[in-house]
């Protein structure tokens, strides 16, 4: 056969070939995707075969070599979780706190959406392509788009589903791209009143000029200095703004704190939310957030503040799922814009156990 | 064709899928400086150095559709860079009818730069932009280096593949 053709010729058809198939696959074909399928259900004894062999040999090398640094670890890890024992106490508070506002003003979260745990059977195989295979797909009720989260935020989201696989682009990715919101409270020199527990005096509360959305926040109770006698009620302070919020049920509040002897210090916080596209740059480089509101996102968003998801009725992922946060913003006086980068809380390195969000944004966004 | 199909093809497959099956469970698996080394480019450009261009174009052109297939490729991404990289590899051939193992490694080194180059080229054609970065300054030579090593001990597999004979030179009797 070789010897019939022409090295030209060949390249020639190599060439032709592969680009008649990739404008095939790009355009969308079934028979295409059904391939895939098939392919996947033919290479799955080949990988059986190949970790029964590789495993062993693998797991040994491990325990030869590694066991000082997994000691190592495993002691790290250990002061680690007990630092994060305490914090985790208050976290939940917050959370139920949260989930409670969220129920008080007939709101969505991100905790009533549906998950399907998934293990991370397998990685991309190339240099040039942020993913993870997962052994979780359609038959779970798994769809292209859907949001996939580890234990600190998002790690990226599905674009291939066969039966009992999928394909998880993670957001490291130069082709991911997802809707994100920076909340954040704008000048730190929102000042704090004082007033009686009674509730005779007004509350007196900040305002922040700005052009961008902004949410007024619920009151936050501020404890100015420690004190013991510190009790938790139910009962909401006569200074709790949820008391003017039609269809509000006393009973129900999120619990304020009451200090003890006479004075309840409250602040009025009031949230700026600035919204934009947050997109993958390549592995172990940091995610770039654009504004959609430039100009505003220079004076309000600061180095620290968390990124999460912005939801809406196209994106497929819900609002408020953490992403990261700020690590630098470099302004561009020329220009007029800035570059910033956000580190992901997830370990994108270290992936095991995910949870797949099983939130579609069309259907969700009707009737709500 | 016919000789084709019961020939190299029935070959190419089977060890295409094993050096898929190798590459996604211990090379991407285990990465260097956050390299992964490519196993079955290293077979393709064995393949092309051991078989000559047209059979390294086409044993590229093979396992690279057996790993769009695998990955999230577009189908014909990997077909069209392993297919080149196959065919540099297998220039050898020009040089001499049966390399030396340094000739042919040195032949492999360069098959596999430009087999690896070429994906994010061709990628950026399809249009997915964002992987020609610095990071190739360090992902295209070790993945180069690697099938310049794995050269030597995998052309005798490439040979199989593609049904090539190696050379038997005798000595003129006198």
């Amino acid at each position: 056969m070789f010897s019939s053709l022409s090295r030209r010729r060949v390249l020639l058809l190599v060439v032709l070939t592969c680009v008649l198939l990739i404008t095939l696959d790009k355009r969308g074909n079934p028979v295409i995707d059904s391939m895939r399928s098939v392919f996947a259900r033919v290479m799955r004894p080949f990988d059986t075969a190949t970790k029964a062999v590789v495993l062993p040999v693998e797991r040994a090398w491990h325990g030869v070599t590694g066991y000082d640094d997994l000691l190592k670890q495993n002691q790290a890890l250990r002061d680690q979780l007990e630092h994060i024992k305490g914090n985790d106490i208050e976290a939940r508070s917050a959370v139920l706190e949260y989930r409670e506002l969220l129920k008080i003003n007939q709101l969505t979260s991100k905790f009533q959406y549906k998950t399907v745990v998934a293990q991370v059977v397998g990685e991309s195989p190339s240099n040039f392509q942020n993913t993870v295979e997962i052994n979780v797909g359609s038959r779970q009720g798994i769809g292209v788009g859907m949001a996939v989260t580890d234990g600190a935020g998002l790690i990226g989201r599905i674009t291939k589903v066969s039966p009992s696989t999928a394909v998880v682009l993670l957001l490291t990715d130069p082709e991911f791209a997802i809707a994100a919101q920076v909340l954040t409270i704008p000048g730190n020199d929102t000042p704090s009143s004082t007033v009686p527990a009674d509730g005779s005096t007004p509350t007196e509360s900040t305002s922040a000029t700005t052009t961008t959305t902004t949410i007024a926040g619920p009151a936050v109770t501020a404890v100015p200095s420690f004190d013991p006698k510190a009790t938790t009620t139910t009962p909401p302070s006569t200074t709790d703004p949820f008391n003017n919020i039609p269809g509000f049920i006393p009973e129900s509040t999120a619990p304020t704190t009451t200090l003890n002897p006479q004075f309840t210090t409250t602040t009025i916080l009031e949230v700026v939310r600035e919204t934009g596209s947050l997109e993958g740059q390549g592995a172990d480089k940091p995610l770039n957030l654009r504004f959609v509101d430039v100009t505003s996102s220079l004076s309000t968003v600061k180095v620290g503040a968390v990124v999460d998801t912005a939801g809406g009725n196209t994106s497929n992922a819900p609002q408020g799922i953490p992403i990261g946060i700020i690590t630098r913003i470099s302004r561009q006086t020329s220009s007029g814009t800035a570059t910033v980068e956000v580190t992901p809380n997830a370990s994108l390195k270290r992936l095991n156990f995910i949870a797949v969000v099983l939130y579609v944004a069309n259907q969700d966004a009707i009737g709500r | 064709m016919r000789n084709f199909v019961f020939g190299p093809l029935l070959r190419l497959l089977p060890v295409g899928l094993l050096a898929m099956s190798l590459q996604r469970v211990l090379f991407a698996q285990h990465p260097i400086h956050d390299v992964r080394l490519q196993f079955v480019l290293a077979l393709v450009v064995a393949a092309g150095a051991g078989g000559g261009a047209e059979r390294g174009a086409v044993a590229g052109l093979v396992f690279g559709l057996v790993y769009d297939l695998n990955g999230n490729t577009p189908l014909g991404l990997m077909a069209l860079a392993y297919g080149l990289g196959g065919m540099t590899a297998g220039y050898v051939h020009t040089f001499t009818p049966d390399p030396q193992w340094w000739l042919a490694s040195l032949f492999a080194l360069v098959g596999a730069a430009v087999g690896e180059l070429s994906i994010p080229v061709a990628e950026v054609i399809t249009g997915q932009s964002g992987w020609i970065t610095g990071r190739l300054l360090l992902v295209v030579p070790m993945v180069a280096i690697t099938a310049a090593v794995l050269c030597p001990l995998l052309m005798p597999v490439g040979r199989w593949m593609m049904g090539v004979k190696r050379k038997k030179w005798k000595a003129m009797l006198e």
